[in-house]
């Protein structure tokens, strides 16, 4: 996953681990698991230990048996011992034990072994104790022998005691030895666990994630311009959701694709028949001898010119009022002020055409948006009225505010636009059949992008002259 | 020699009549699909020049209906889209040659020449009746290898005769030739053109022989 040479530091690697799906599976079986095996392992301790405690106190009770049933009484009364020398060799587990004894009579008379041995506490239980700075587990056993007489203890609170008293202590080394033993048996079994669980968590994780890494994959194999959707049976049920949300939005960018090529296809198609015409009428010029059909055609190669340059200007205008395509602006557009100097531009034009122009704005207009695509929307409704509209005609523009909008209206006494086509009309160059104004099929098509850039809209009727009727309304500032 | 222009843009159908006419063809303008169908129904055309959008029938339409009426005519397709799909399908409906715009005029019409040669079955392009000769690559006539000067309307009274050299041409065909619809048809406007390019035949060894009743014809004297 990691890209090669890439230095990571560590806190980027674990930030990655925190979002890899495998590494957080696998953290948290990890975890479990070790914390079962830790207390596993704590009570696997204690239990070695109480079991290591009740071999050796049972091979001290074996032991002191032998050594107190070796004592013999001689003719005087007086106790003495033969040590058996399997009661010391029980011990030799090759840890290298130190055994230590003391044989003392009921009245306290040391018969063999250290007199400086601590007696445990209690007797028949092994006790930890410390015998010459060695940590040592003795046990205590009381034995009659034949022929000692019972005798009240000296040293003993009002207890009787009998026979001999055989105390015997071992060092812990062979203890400690089997414990551990014991205990490491049981860790070997965990650690194994834990290795087949992690081992196969993985491999769970791999083959669970691998319909998903095969769609990552596919994803990634995919050419920018390859967008059919992928098959959702690559994954399983639960990530199709996913599958088919990137379906759809693959379809949508698809879709916006589309129309980017048709537009820019079409553009292109736009171009073809002005740019033939210009051709032809060089053509025509170039080689006509009358000077007046010459001047003609020349001056038709002018209009033309200027046509197919208009038109390419506004394919730039329509791309740069796409959504997007420009910085979002938000000028403060006082809306009469654009249509006046919109106008204003316009009047000598109009007046050579015969079209009587207008402007009826008495009160500011503001509206917030992009000026400059403003201006462009009105310069192209104003362009289309005057275009359509045969001498002697009517183009007025009001702009009003009304509540919380902007009303503007663009109205001429030309033809008008049939009703079945007032929604074609605001597609890229459709253009109605049969009509010859040099027209370019774009103006509506600016017109409704910036009106929909400025969270407006726009409507097309009937003006008071049978013309058309532009009507905008923008949110007022 | 007569063409038909069949192009919605009345701009450019009355441009590229303009400079056809340049050439010394006879234009008619059609502007749809249903105009372009009612004139070749009425008249006898060299070659058809059509653009494929049009409006009422379009420009394939058209185009499969005069083929399935047997019309031989040579079309020639304007179109916009250039792509090969659109060049094959136009040239599957019965188109001779296909165009993409822009294109040069002086393309445009090496291609009517060559398809107008083609339609004539004729192998060389010069066509000769006794000592005058018709290039029909440069159409230009000489006469015992001189280069023959005509105007533009002799121009095409000899041409319509040359290729229909030998059968007769009645004086309405021979006039509508020349002249076009829209053109005023004073039909005695044809005889004066006729008696000038005679004229110009003088000395050489052919002909034009007026036949009552049925019309003229080219022919070796």
């Amino acid at each position: 996953m990691g890209r090669s040479g890439a230095s990571l530091s560590p806190v980027r690697v674990l930030l990655r681990l925190r979002h890899s799906l495998r590494a957080q599976l696998l953290a948290w079986v990890l975890v479990t698991l070790v914390g079962v095996i830790g207390f596993n392992l704590y009570f696997g301790l204690v239990l070695a230990r109480t079991t290591a405690n009740l071999v050796t106190d049972n091979m001290l009770l074996g032991s002191a048996r032998m050594i107190a049933e070796a004592v013999r009484v001689d003719a005087g009364g007086n106790a003495e011992v033969d040590i058996p020398p399997a009661a010391l060799e029980i011990f030799d587990t090759g840890h290298g034990d130190r055994v230590f004894y003391q044989v003392t009579t009921a009245w306290g008379n040391l018969v063999a072994g250290y007199a400086d041995l601590q007696v445990p506490a209690r007797m028949h239980q092994g006790e930890d104790m410390v015998f010459r700075n060695l940590n040592v587990r003795a046990l205590m056993l009381n034995h009659p022998v034949v022929g000692l007489p019972p005798v009240e203890a000296p040293n003993s609170e009002g207890g009787v005691a009998d026979g001999v008293t055989v105390t015997v202590a071992v060092t812990r080394y062979g203890q400690q030895a089997m414990r551990t033993q014991l205990w490491l048996s049981d860790f070997d079994d965990q650690v194994l666990l834990v290795l087949v669980a992690g081992v196969v968590t993985v491999l769970g994780l791999n083959r669970g994630l691998a319909p998903v890494l095969r769609l990552r994959d596919a994803v990634r194999k995919r050419r920018r311009d390859q967008l059919e959707p992928f098959d959702e049976g690559i994954v399983h049920t639960e990530l199709r959701p996913l599958v088919q949300a990137l379906n759809d939005y693959m379809n949508r960018v698809q879709k916006q694709m589309g129309a980017q090529r048709r537009f820019v296809a079409n553009a292109a198609h736009q171009l073809r028949t002005p740019l033939t015409l210009l051709s032809t009428q060089a053509s025509f010029a170039a080689r006509e001898t009358d000077p007046a059909r010459r001047e003609e055609a020349l001056q038709a190669l002018i209009r033309s010119t200027r046509q197919v340059t208009r038109l390419a200007e506004q394919l730039l205008t329509l791309t740069r009022a796409e959504p997007g395509s420009r910085a979002p602006r938000a000028d403060r557009v006082d809306m009469a002020d654009v249509a006046r100097q919109v106008l204003e531009a316009r009047v000598e034009e109009a007046l050579r055409q015969g079209i009587d122009i207008g402007l009826d704005a008495d009160e500011a207009a503001p509206v917030i948006g992009d000026g400059t695509m403003l201006k462009e929307m009105l310069v192209n409704l104003v362009d289309n009225a005057l275009r359509y509209t045969p001498a002697p005609g009517m183009v007025t523009v009001v702009v009003t505010p009304l509540g919380n909008e902007i009303v503007l209206r663009v109205e001429d006494s030309g033809p008008g636009i049939a009703e079945a086509e007032r929604i074609q009309v605001f597609e890229r160059f459709y253009r109605i059949i049969g009509t010859q104004a040099e027209g370019s099929g774009l103006g509506l098509a600016i017109v409704k992008e910036v009106v929909d850039g400025a969270g407006g809209r726009v409507t097309l009727g009937t003006s008071d002259d049978g013309g058309l009727k532009v009507e905008v309304r923008l949110p007022r500032a | 020699m007569r063409l038909l222009i069949v192009e919605d843009n009345h701009e450019l159908a009355d441009w590229l009549a303009k400079a056809l006419t340049q050439a010394h063809y006879t234009v008619d303008a059609a502007h749809d699909g249903e105009e372009a169908e009612h004139f070749l129904e009425l008249a006898d055309y060299a070659a058809v020049v059509l653009d494929l959008s049009l409006p009422k029938v379009d420009g394939m339409t058209l185009l499969k209906r005069i083929r399935r009426a047997g019309s031989k005519v040579p079309v020639i397709i304007l179109t916009a889209n250039a792509s090969l799909d659109g060049r094959v399908a136009g040239l599957d409906s019965g188109a001779d040659d296909y165009l993409a715009k822009p294109f040069e005029m002086a393309e445009l019409e090496a291609r009517l020449r060559a398809l107008i040669r083609r339609g004539h079955d004729l192998a060389s392009p010069e066509i000769a009746v006794a000592d005058l000769v018709l290039n029909s690559a440069t159409r230009q006539f000489s006469l015992k290898g001189e280069v023959l000067s005509l105007t533009p309307r002799e121009h095409s009274v000899l041409e319509y005769l040359m290729l229909k050299a030998g059968s007769t041409v009645t004086k309405a065909a021979l006039s509508e030739s020349v002249f076009g619809f829209d053109a005023e048809t004073d039909p005695s406007a044809i005889e004066i053109y006729v008696h000038r390019v005679r004229k110009k035949l003088e000395g050489g060894a052919v002909q034009i022989a007026t036949l009552r009743g049925l019309g003229y014809m080219l022919r070796a004297a």
